[in-house]
């Protein structure tokens, strides 16, 4: 009686154990995840969240998007520019588009390669319509100039193969091309001959020299005289004359709204032109990459707001700007503004341009 | 009475011999289902070894050792290299390509996003473990080393370098690390699919240069 007692005890003991171990494999299975889908479990020492500095105080804002963004149908983008009469141009793929904004396509400029960046002189005085404005694009290592109904007008000789030009500024009797590969802009006369390169290193004349980590690198002309150039390694808008004397400079490392963030910013630049004749109060529209910014900063630098920040420009409650590392290197949006005063920024990611106005305007 | 007499069939043997045909059919059915994965597999030329490939540079290719390796245009750093890997310190390390780098002065693969100066101390720095050394060249450049056998492969930095700079910083299998799994644990866990099969003898996936144009 004890025996057969004894020997069912253990077939009840081993009946149990197995029971607890088909158990605990059971939750152990249904608490692997081995599709990775419950995150790293790494600690918050391992995050890298940008959340708290794009969050932007809504006072400082001083636009809002106006209308609905124009598609520009391109696959890639790289520049915008906007003529006296508001049209939109945008080089992207292998052409030009130009906009109303409204969105309505007007007409389309076949390139032979694919344009980094655009500059509209308009020529108001021409007779011929179709004169009456030029148009600058550049190519990796080239300018080719083209009227308003896409006839090219010329092609300027190459410069060199580490050439890359990636920021175009037109004036009255020069044009100057910002070349990020051999860090220097280089001035040019209308029919394309080099009168001089600017920005070069040089003690003597406290010239710093460009610092260029990646290929943004951008030019324009204010009504001052003066040329203005990116220095993104610095964090600074330089100003030169036009023989290449540095005058001043402004802007400033800070990871806060009223400096520049990253390793290299501002990417791009447009002058927004004042009231005052002069020029006196014009501002600048910059653009940063990384913590997505545009932002409005007076003649000498001083910080006046912002047009938009990451959560204005990328999706609502998503603050980094990019989800793929290519997507990432996309992310330098380029920057115009048009005679009404408003903001138009070129999104490189989506391929679409957000159109600004003042707030007080826009209400 | 003797012809009409039918034997009752013994229940151990009618359920051996039901056992037995049902294990032969299983394995029927995972048979044909691994010729029909590997038909596919080398008519899309991503097989690894099968005695199916007819075109003689899909056969080359099927029968060429491969081993695993992150693509970095597709890999979004989400730290899942760092806990998945089967070993204690995962084989996934960050690297850097020099010739993409920028040598910034201010690195945002190697400060945080907020640092309190622009110094190597350690409250400024990004890496947790401090994987990362930064050695000044000439104003105002810098260089960035990192330092394996202090990496875990989080990819905190590689997030930095990518959002704010040219993306030299990256993320790929150490092969003196990897145990090259044949169901490798950080394939599957990986949420972009960057984890993909090379071949042994080209067994990094590094950027291109022109990536920083």
């Amino acid at each position: 009686m004890d025996k057969r007692l004894g020997a069912t005890n253990i077939r009840v003991f081993v009946g149990v154990l197995v029971g607890l171990v088909v158990i605990v494999a059971v939750i152990a299975m249904s608490r692997l995840d081995a599709t990775g889908e419950k995150g790293s479990g790494l600690g918050s020492d391992f995050e890298y969240s940008l959340e708290q500095l794009a969050k932007i105080d809504p006072d400082l804002i001083l636009y809002k998007e106006s209308t609905s963004p124009v598609d520009t149908g391109f696959e890639t983008t790289h520049a915008i520019a906007i003529d006296s009469k508001v049209s939109i141009y945008v080089a992207g793929d292998n052409a030009i588009r130009v906009f109303e904004d409204s969105g309505k396509i007007l007409n389309e400029i076949k390139l032979s390669e694919a344009p980094r960046c655009l500059a509209i002189e308009s020529l108001d005085t021409a007779d011929d319509v179709s004169d009456n404005l030029k148009i600058y694009v550049t190519m990796k290592d080239h300018v080719e100039v083209y009227n308003s109904r896409g006839k090219l007008l010329s092609r300027w000789r190459g410069l060199d193969d580490d050439a890359l030009l990636t920021g175009i500024a037109v004036s009255k009797n020069d044009v100057f091309v910002a070349d990020a590969g051999n860090r220097i802009v280089v001035r040019y006369d209308k029919t394309g001959t080099i009168i001089n390169r600017i920005g070069q290193k040089d003690e003597d004349r406290n010239i710093p020299g460009f610092v260029i980590p990646s290929p943004y690198f951008d030019v324009a002309v204010g009504r001052d005289g003066l040329l203005r150039v990116t220095n993104p390694g610095i964090h600074k808008i330089e100003a030169f004359t036009f023989e290449g004397d540095l005058e001043f400079s402004w802007g400033q490392f800070s990871s806060g709204v009223e400096g520049f963030c990253g390793c290299c910013n501002p990417v791009n630049f447009a002058i927004l032109r004042g009231s005052d004749f002069s020029g006196a109060d014009d501002r600048f529209i910059t653009c940063e990459k990384g913590l997505t910014r545009v932002k409005v900063y007076g003649l000498y630098g001083e910080f006046i707001g912002v047009v938009a920040g990451p959560e204005q420009l990328v999706e609502s409650g998503k603050v980094e700007i990019c989800d793929s590392p290519a997507e990432c290197q996309l992310g330098g949006f380029d920057v115009a503004v048009d005679s009404h005063g408003r903001v138009l920024v070129l999104d490189t990611i989506k391929n679409i341009v957000r159109i600004f106005s003042r707030i007080e305007d826009s209400s | 009475m003797a012809e009409n007499f039918k034997p009752v069939p013994d229940r151990r043997k009618f359920l051996a011999e039901a056992l037995r045909y049902a294990a032969l059919g299983t394995l029927g059915v995972i048979g044909g289902a691994a010729f029909a994965k590997r038909h596919r597999l080398v008519r899309e030329g991503g097989c690894v070894d099968s005695g199916l490939c007819r075109d003689c540079e899909l056969f080359e290719k099927c029968y060429k050792p491969q081993v695993w390796q992150i693509d970095p245009y597709k890999c979004i750093a989400c730290g899942n290299c760092a806990t998945y890997c089967v070993l204690e310190e995962s084989a996934v390390k960050c690297v850097q390509v020099y010739p993409i780098c920028g040598y910034c002065k201010i690195c945002f693969g190697f400060f945080e996003p907020e640092p309190h100066d622009i110094n190597e101390g350690a409250e400024n720095q990004l890496c947790p473990t401090g994987a990362i050394t930064r050695k000044y060249i000439e104003d105002p450049y810098y260089e960035y080393t990192i330092d394996e056998s202090l990496c875990i492969g989080c990819g905190k930095c590689v997030k930095g370098c990518n959002t704010f700079g040219n993306g030299s910083f990256f993320l790929q299998v150490r092969h003196d690390h990897c145990l090259n799994c044949n169901e490798c644990a950080i394939a599957a866990a990986c949420p972009s699919e960057a984890f993909v099969r090379v071949p042994a003898d080209k067994p990094y996936l590094l950027k291109r240069v022109d990536n920083a144009e």
